[in-house]
């Protein structure tokens, strides 16, 4: 890439928005509370100088200095950041490779009327320093800003930017309904979320000396065991439904996506405000996500495949656990086309199914022996192992909606492939971002004539996979998805 | 309808790869029986009898005569103007196929051990990380060669390769 464009002139690096001197020496404060209060105590032992004050004055200056040091520039067909005070770092990348932009506004800088803007390259890199973050812009700023940025990684493509004229705002694909709230304790995130709470408060608990103090034989609670037990699980499972109500509600709270401009728009959030927007062009695809829980309940999710972008930075999510009609409605409106979602998929045969069922079975069988060979090493009778018996029977639902879920489509340019029961998924993928096709299988799969076929799609480890395809399907799949490049290679 | 069916790549490694991997796995194998052997002599854990033993050195055959010959069957390899196409493994056989418009960068690598015979690795990535070929055994100068081809043949094609 040629850059025509002179040097720009030192006045063109803009400084972020100086309400930042309020945000940072807050922050500053808040990170070095622990030496801070160190310092505090040690200063009232010394007898009251006033040179503990000191403490607060640095986290200050040290604000002052990173607003002072930090600047940025968008010139000649790159983005430039610039901060540092002791070690300069200069950031630099061309806006044709910008992927996503993100506007975070946590609730400090709402109050000041900021957001911050980060911009998404999809590198490799993942450390702090290498965030392309202006932290810190007023909010229309910002999202002038992102549109610019957006637009100039479209600047080939005239139809998406009318010269001059600013299109007006498009109505959002889907917003929250407060009924999705009912999904909210099917997804795991809130058993999980609870748990970390209950962990941590017994952790707390535990180091509380007077928990010793307590005699738990002399609880009256008037209650009988097995009642008490019964009572303890109902009030867990209100606990986790709360929590994870909650938790879904801060964070999709005003959740809606929007095209607009080539881009997808998402945004979400109650205390910390989140926009994201994937340029249209890098999304390859989409995945309608439909774990067990939210799949007895007719819910579903659905996350983009974006090219270029690792899948840990978790801003591919576009539609939060909703019903799966609203799910599939998005998913056809970001794919362009409705064909994929509603496609009916060709399914795998027998002998893919057999082997569902003997891979769920066998490895619950290993298991049950497993479970079962120390006791009977430690010369328990038979029969008290009996109950590990129920294990391979409770494999045998489970591979048998494995064995329904697995199948496969081409339907208007794209691969169609649905998998798993526990986390069942179906994939959609665009053929023009197939950028490769892996087939594997093993000795056992060579004997029963199966073969596991794997999209490639740039970006990471973002790869479409198809379990266990009969061989001539999977190589059909291929040669018409890629025919100039795999027809040559036919038998 | 006739079933299609993908072919086998047309060109095998370098039959001295063959030789390295069985070189290399036999040396492998001694170790790992000798290592377990002497664990088991130190701690009591087993009493070494006659079968243990020839169990042990049938593995380390196995391991060192068939599974380098099966490798050896199943490597080979295919460059033609449009496309890279590899097959490797021996129990799990894999075939990758990548259009030459989405070719990366090419790599060729030399290990210590490959260089005692002569041989030289390959390797072709995509913007994939799912997507790398790799072809190893190759002979140095066929391997160098293939390189050359690939790098050209690449540039021959527009695009950013995502």
């Amino acid at each position: 890439m040629s850059h025509p464009a002179p040097p720009a002139a030192p006045d063109d690096w803009q400084r972020l928005d100086p309400r930042m001197l309020l945000v940072h020496p807050v922050r500053e404060v808040v990170r070095f509370l622990p030496p801070l209060i160190g310092l505090f105590l040690a200063g009232a032992a010394s007898g009251g100088q006033p040179w503990q004050f000191l403490g607060i004055v640095v986290p200050v200056v040290l604000g002052l200095f990173r607003y002072l040091t930090t600047s940025f520039r968008v010139a000649a067909g790159r983005v430039e950041l610039k901060r540092g005070l002791l070690s300069r770092h200069v950031l630099s990348t061309p806006l044709d490779r910008v992927r996503t932009v993100d506007l975070t506004a946590s609730p400090i800088h709402r109050v000041l009327g900021l957001t911050t803007l980060r911009i998404g390259t999809g590198t490799g890199a993942s450390g702090e320093d290498d965030d392309l973050d202006l932290d810190g812009l007023p909010v229309a700023r910002a999202q002038q800003l992102r549109s610019d940025l957006l637009r100039t990684a479209h600047a080939e493509d005239p139809a998406t930017t009318p010269d001059g004229v600013p299109p007006a705002p498009e109505r959002p694909v889907v917003e929250l309904d407060l009924a999705w709230l009912r999904y909210a304790p099917l997804t795991t995130s809130g058993l999980v979320v609870t748990a970390g709470i209950l962990g941590l408060g017994g952790q707390v608990l535990s180091n509380v000396p007077l928990w010793d103090e307590i005699d738990p034989t002399s609880w009256h609670i008037g209650l009988p065991g097995w009642t008490a037990v019964a009572l303890g699980l109902v009030v867990l499972a209100v606990l986790v439904v709360a929590v994870s109500v909650l938790g879904y509600l801060v964070t999709n709270w005003g959740f809606a996506l929007t095209r607009a401009r080539g881009s997808w728009h998402l945004r979400r959030g109650l205390v910390t405000t989140r926009e994201t927007s994937l340029d249209e062009e890098r999304v390859a695809g989409v995945t309608v996500g439909e774990p067990l829980g939210l799949r007895l309940a007719g819910g579903g999710r659905l996350t983009a495949i974006v090219t270029g972008l690792g899948s840990a930075s978790g801003s591919s999510t576009l539609v939060p656990p909703a019903p799966l009609a609203v799910v599939q409605r998005a998913g056809a409106a970001v794919l362009g086309t409705d064909a994929p979602v509603r496609a009916e998929l060709t399914r795998h045969g027998p002998a893919a199914s057999r082997r569902r069922y003997t891979r769920a079975v066998g490895t619950a069988v290993v298991l049950a022996a497993a479970v079962a060979a120390v006791p009977l090493a430690l010369g328990a009778p038979w029969w008290s192992v009996l109950p590990v018996l129920v294990l391979p029977l409770l494999a045998l639902p489970l591979a048998a909606d494995r064995a329904r879920g697995l199948g496969h489509a081409l339907a208007d340019g794209h691969v169609v492939a649905r998998s798993g029961t526990l986390a069942r998924r179906r994939d959609h993928l665009e053929v023009d971002h197939v950028i490769g096709w892996n087939l594997r299988a093993t000795w056992f799969q060579r004997r029963l004539g199966l073969t596991s076929l794997v999209a490639t799609t740039a970006g990471g480890p973002q790869s479409v996979t198809v379990i266990d395809v009969p061989e001539p399907l999977a190589v059909a799949l291929a040669a018409e998805t890629l025919p100039h490049v795999v027809r040559q290679f036919l038998a | 309808m006739h079933q299609p069916t993908l072919r086998e790549p047309r060109e095998r490694v370098s039959t001295k790869a063959r030789l390295m991997w069985q070189v290399s796995n036999l040396v492998e194998g001694v170790v790992t029986v000798a290592v377990l052997a002497v664990a088991a002599g130190m701690w009591d854990a087993v009493d070494l009898t006659w079968w243990m033993v020839a169990l042990g050195l049938l593995a380390v055959v196995a391991y060192a005569a068939v599974v380098p010959q099966w490798r050896y069957l199943v490597h080979r390899w295919e460059v033609t103007d449009t496309a890279v196409y590899t097959q490797t493994g021996w129990w799990a056989r894999e075939r990758r196929i990548a259009p030459m418009s989405r070719i990366q960068t090419v790599d060729y690598a030399e290990t210590p051990v490959a260089r005692l015979f002569g041989l030289a690795t390959v390797t072709v990535t995509t913007a994939s990380a799912a997507g790398a070929l790799q072809i190893a055994g190759l002979a140095r100068h066929r391997a160098q060669q293939l390189v050359d081809e690939l790098t050209l043949k690449a540039d021959a094609v527009e695009g950013d390769a995502t």
